[in-house]
């Protein structure tokens, strides 16, 4: 996308390497467009630093901040030496006047982001924990492009903790949950991944637990 | 071209989980967007005004549509492409500044939802959470991040139930962040993961604190300690230990000073003067038998022993530390390879 930035230089702002751009719950003023570098969202689960996203020159970040002052949701480190411009609610309006293409930019993100948001709010409403957890990987099988589609058996890089991050519930329950999938022999877990037998014996079963 | 389109009472503009990449503008007549509360599965009926969008969010973001687009009574439309309303957009950016206000509203509302609904449904509140960040980074000795999180706690709750501690810690953070950098150096005191004998008695604190102009004093004591610290991770333990000694007899913060008067030992150590840590820790022990670093201080003792040649005293004592129960994990690991050492002798 071609933008015209050259009017918004004095927005400009400098990050080094390993720099936070803000943490989570700092209360949140601003939105960045990144020029040059990248930068890693992350959060902070228990003790250790879980990467949720890197983002790249060209994206937006920090865009719930447009509306109210809300505490972020997620650290943004630097990781590179890294320049981004800083919009905050009173430069927002002659920002989206001077370039659209930024606005248009921003509108899609947010159904991007909407729509994320729904698909996990649809699997945290599942009253039963095991449809919880086959929900998750339908989401994660959603996200993933490319499918062998013919057979319904599925292979998931993750672990049965991020599993039980995605469906709220503990690792423990998670844990045994799945323990429950592979004694019915619909699940294998490995040390790296998660083989689902049939992801569409787990779409029927997520349908029929939901509330309609 | 923008095409304008009519369609009868009764009919489907389009349904819930079809793909569809045309979005609508009512200009006459009545739509009903019918779909089910996620939450509670009733029924949903959210009526378009003339003049509206609708399914711009799907067509946009690419996904399935979410709701079923109905004709209550005979509607006129007119339909855009993704690259037609895009460019709409760009000529009228009032239009998207509008969607925005209402996109984000919506995502704001989403997110509460869904964080409520996480793991526990505690969500820590703001003030704590930012707090705990600082936390986190001081543990992993990312001080320059501990810097940031602490200050804007500071920034954001002057008078915070954590405003001591987290200028406190920001005041440890930033000198540690001089002077060993990210990643490098000691643990900073009551943040040790694993040489320093676990949880410091940083409760002492809040009490020598009360003295009334004991800040002052207090900073010199943690700046001479820290100093120290500083020198002993350079091996330079001759100087080390001269400056724990003057922080020992300052009369200080009692925090620092308990601290320092344990790290001559450990500078003894370093200096290969065996008799003296084994003199040093054994009155240190009877004097405080309650030591938090209790633990800690067997081990040198033991060490000591084993390089004064007494195997039989140090195997002792590394068997008493292993029988404790709050070992933790570095120090079991390093008495287990004395243990090793001992019984390859």
């Amino acid at each position: 996308m071609d933008m015209n930035l050259a009017a918004f230089e004095r927005f400009a702002v400098i990050f080094q390497k390993g720099d936070l751009l803000f943490c989570e719950y700092e209360p949140g003023d601003a939105f960045y467009l990144i020029q040059k570098g990248r930068v890693q969202i992350s959060k902070i689960m228990g003790d250790i630093e879980k990467t949720i996203d890197i983002l790249q020159p060209g994206e937006i970040f920090g865009e719930m901040a447009i509306l109210e002052e809300a505490p972020r949701s997620a650290n943004a480190v630097a990781l590179d030496d890294v320049k981004v411009l800083e919009f905050n609610r009173a430069n927002f309006e002659v920002l989206m006047r001077g370039n659209p293409q930024i606005a248009l930019k921003l509108l899609k993100l947010f159904t991007k982001r909407i729509y994320d948001q729904r698909r996990r709010f649809m699997i945290l409403t599942l009253d039963d924990v095991h449809a919880k957890v086959a929900d998750v990987f339908l989401m994660i099988d959603e996200s993933q492009s490319t499918k062998d589609v013919g057979t319904g058996q599925r292979v998931f890089y993750t672990t049965p903790d991020d599993i039980g991050h995605w469906a709220g519930i503990s690792p423990e329950k998670s844990r045994e949950v799945l323990q429950h999938f592979v004694s019915q022999r619909r699940v294998e877990i490995y040390q790296d991944r998660i083989v689902v037998r049939n992801i569409n014996d787990f779409a029927r079963f997520v349908n029929s637990r939901r509330k309609r | 071209m923008p095409k304008a389109s009519t369609y009868k009472a009764n009919s489907v503009i389009y349904f819930q989980g079809d793909v569809g990449d045309k979005i609508y503008i009512l200009q006459s007549g009545t739509v009903s967007l019918n779909s089910n509360d996620i939450e509670t599965g009733e029924e949903i009926h959210d009526h378009i005004k003339t003049g509206e969008f609708f399914g711009v969010k799907s067509a946009l973001g690419k996904y399935p549509r979410e709701e079923n687009a109905v004709v209550l009574t005979d509607a006129a439309v007119v339909v855009f492409s993704v690259p037609e309303f895009e460019q709409l957009a760009l000529s009228n950016t009032r239009i998207v500044m509008k969607m925005l206000k209402v996109f984000s509203n919506q995502l704001r509302r989403l997110h509460t939802k869904v964080s409520g609904l996480m793991q526990g449904g505690t969500q820590s509140n703001p003030e704590d959470g930012l707090f705990r960040i600082g936390e986190y980074y001081m543990r992993k000795k990312q001080y320059a991040q501990a810097v940031y999180a602490f200050n804007k706690y500071l920034t954001y709750y002057p008078s915070g139930r954590h405003q001591a501690d987290a200028a406190r810690h920001a005041e440890t953070a930033e000198q540690f962040a001089q002077k060993y950098g990210s990643g490098k150096g000691p643990s900073a005191p009551g943040f040790q993961g694993g040489s320093h004998g676990g949880n410091e008695a940083n409760g002492g604190r809040g009490a020598g604190g009360g003295g009334g102009g004991g800040g002052q004093n207090l900073s010199d004591s943690a700046k001479a300690y820290y100093e120290a610290v500083s020198s002993f991770s350079r091996e330079e333990f001759a100087k080390a230990l001269e400056q724990f000694k003057q922080v020992a007899a300052s009369g200080g913060d009692e925090e620092y000073v308990l601290k320092s008067t344990f790290e001559i030992g450990r500078c003894l150590f370093g200096l290969e003067r065996y008799d003296a840590v084994i003199k040093h820790y054994t009155g240190l022990i009877q004097k405080f038998p309650k030591l938090p670093d209790l633990n800690e201080a067997l081990f040198y003792l033991g060490r000591a022993y084993q390089e004064s040649g007494d195997t039989a005293r140090a195997g002792s004592f590394f068997k008493k530390i292993l029988s404790m129960e709050d070992v933790d994990e570095g120090l079991r690991r390093k008495v287990n390879k004395a243990v090793r050492a001992l019984e390859g002798n």
